[in-house]
């Protein structure tokens, strides 16, 4: 998932912008948190990786400010949970379960890079 | 020559034999704890309960693995050829005998794609499943005449696909962290400048070796869990090393029903490709002895703190630490905590130990006697070597030193009367801040400049005094300049070597 930053201009605030562009591209759109007013407002969104391209794309074209913020990917498949991450991450949003698994907080992550390359199953990307 | 079984700790199957364990397997009445288990019960019921009730311990380790491969039979083509050369998915893989057979070294790498992919990931393939391709030249013989060969296979085209490893299972590793002033990638992984990370090795207290450190009941022919099915243990590994408590196992076992989920290519950033490979050994209870030495727990397993900054053989040793402050995920390092990371999957390595342990509940999985235990007086010299390579440290010469706050003329007088062309700018407590040369000297003559700081150059390209002068010198032709200053790892100045010096020496 690639998370997305909108800021709304005053002049669009009346505007469905959001619910158009889920029509347009038919591609959900997950509002994780909105505060708008009448002097329009900033809403942090989730879309899929592969539709963020899309949706920045005609967000900005119906004059939306759009900020993506890239996200940390692992691929379960690919992960062995040896922790070769663990002790790179800056801000400890890599951690441990009981079970001793990897897990990867992504509120915490700030998408810095520092634990892509140590990965030795190339597990993680951005 | 007498067996091994005699040496060393004499093993005792007072409580039970390896013959009693497996009657009891056969009925599905064994008891069989994980090593995790075992620790817990002896905690909480007592050696002798424990000792009396249980009669396997299951132990797993799954880490990088890097002195793994595969030996391959590839059958012959028609008109047969003696694959002088070959290459499975562009790997080169060698060719150790007869015509067809080949190994596949895990920490050979893909040419084209270096430190991404490598022997390592073919096996993981061809346990996948997956078609590889194979291709061979070779000079043509009267009995096989081909010289070119391609084709693809995968493991049901071959008619041996054998795990066969040197040295698996390290009985514990290093703890790694890095002293430099610049992140290193090593085979220990990323190790952040001025020890800002540390990362370890080794399952500790679940690892097999540690769970039988005399190797009482361990040898040639012992079966173990091995990539996801049975293998064997068929020695000690190379580098095997049992005083120390740094034991390693040599392992064969059948690739062809192994499982990716316990068989990982990988690939460590500057360093290569390896294997993860999986292993798991069953530890019978045969004597209180081994009901107590299965019940180690991390804080008991100890290792070193090693400085891999320093390109050396003998890496200096920061200092002791325990599997217990490893596995927390935080050590102490010179007086500042720092996160550790395991390389080890322990969560694997817990699977392991499960999977075992139900192998054997279920009578699927039967213990072996072996039939010669691994050694326990074994030691491991290191290379004889003809030419001693020349450090630093052994070309070093004392710095014409001076201070930020000295004016241009003090610093020309120091040129003239020592005779150089460098002075190594000092604070007060020794520690390196710039470098001035007698051309930034004449420059400010020239230009008319009174005060050093304006000319100093302050990022300096330095060298370390346990480094290869070897290494000293790439760095001076990689950024064209004549001397580098030696400086210890608080930046304090040893003093510096020179491009001349280098130059004396090639001449002899």
């Amino acid at each position: 998932m690639a998370r997305i930053l909108l800021r709304f201009p005053q002049s669009q605030f009346n505007a469905p912008i959001t619910s158009e562009v889920v029509l347009e591209l038919g591609v959900p759109i997950s509002i994780l948190t909105a505060d708008i007013t009448s002097k329009g407002g900033e809403v942090l969104a989730e879309v899929e990786s592969k539709d963020v391209d899309r949706v920045a794309a005609l967000f900005r074209k119906r004059g939306v400010a759009v900020d993506v913020q890239k996200q940390i990917e692992v691929d379960p498949d690919a992960c062995i949970h040896c922790g070769a991450c663990y002790s790179l991450c800056p801000v400890d949003a890599i951690s441990f379960r009981k079970d001793r698994r990897v897990t990867f907080d992504v509120n915490k992550c700030v998408a810095c890079g520092l634990c892509m390359d140590t990965c030795p199953t190339r597990a993680i990307h951005l | 020559m007498t067996p091994r079984l005699s040496e060393g700790v004499a093993t005792t199957e007072d409580l039970r034999t390896i013959e009693d364990i497996n009657e009891k397997i056969k009925k599905g009445d064994a008891v069989v704890m994980t090593a995790a288990e075992m620790k817990e019960l002896v905690q909480q019921k007592g050696l002798k309960v424990a000792a009396k009730e249980v009669d396997i311990v299951t132990t797993g380790t799954m880490g990088a693995m890097c002195s793994s491969g595969a030996i391959v039979n590839v059958g012959h083509s028609d008109p047969p050829m003696k694959l002088e050369k070959a290459w499975i998915n562009d790997v080169e893989v060698c060719h150790p005998g007869a015509a067809v057979d080949l190994y596949i070294g895990a920490t050979i790498m893909d040419a084209k794609r270096p430190f991404l992919y490598g022997g390592g990931h073919v096996i993981e393939d061809l346990v996948r499943g997956k078609e590889v391709e194979l291709r061979a030249t070779s000079y043509g013989t009267d009995c096989y005449p081909r010289t070119r060969l391609e084709t693809t296979l995968t493991k049901n085209d071959l008619n041996q696909f054998y795990l066969l490893n040197f040295r698996n299972g390290y009985q514990r590793y290093n703890c790694a962290t890095n002293s430099r002033d610049e992140t290193i990638y090593t085979y220990m992984g990323k190790l952040l400048p001025h020890y800002g990370n540390a990362t370890f090795s080794g399952a500790g207290c679940l690892n097999p070796l540690c769970n039988d450190p005399d190797y009482e009941t361990i040898g040639i022919g012992s079966r173990i869990f091995l990539g996801g099915t049975q293998g064997y243990i068929i020695g000690e590994g190379t580098q095997h090393e049992p005083e120390d408590g740094f034991g390693t196992l040599m392992v064969r076992g059948d690739a062809k029903k192994m499982s990716p989920e316990f068989l990982r290519g990988a690939a460590f950033k500057n360093y290569g490709t390896t294997l993860y490979v999986g292993i798991g050994v069953p530890i019978p209870i045969l004597n209180e002895g081994l009901a107590k030495k299965t019940a180690v727990t991390d804080g008991e397993i100890f290792t070193s703190i090693v400085d891999y900054g320093v390109p050396r053989r003998d890496r200096p040793k920061l200092r002791k630490v325990s599997y217990e402050e490893l596995k927390s995920g935080r050590i102490d390092v010179n007086g500042r905590t720092v996160k550790v990371s395991p390389l080890c999957s322990l969560s694997t390595a817990q699977v392991i130990a499960e999977t075992l342990k139900g192998w054997i509940e279920d009578s699927s999985f039967y213990l072996t006697r072996p039939v010669e235990r691994l050694p326990r007086d074994t030691h491991v010299s290191p290379m004889k070597q003809t030419r001693e390579v020349l450090f630093v440290e052994g070309l070093i010469r004392p710095a014409v030193t001076c201070k930020e706050d000295d004016n241009v003329e003090v610093v020309a007088k120091k040129i003239i009367q020592q005779n150089v062309n460098h002075i190594v700018v000092v604070d007060d407590e020794s520690r390196l801040s710039g470098i001035v040369t007698s051309w930034d000297i004449t420059r400010a003559v020239a230009n008319g400049k009174k005060g050093l700081t304006e000319i100093i150059t302050r990022r300096v390209v330095t060298a370390s005094p346990q480094e290869p002068v070897e290494a000293a010198s790439r760095r001076l032709a990689l950024h064209n300049i004549s001397a580098l200053p030696v400086i210890d790892d608080q930046r304090k100045v040893l003093g510096i070597i020179t491009s001349e010096d280098l130059s004396k020496l090639v001449r002899g």
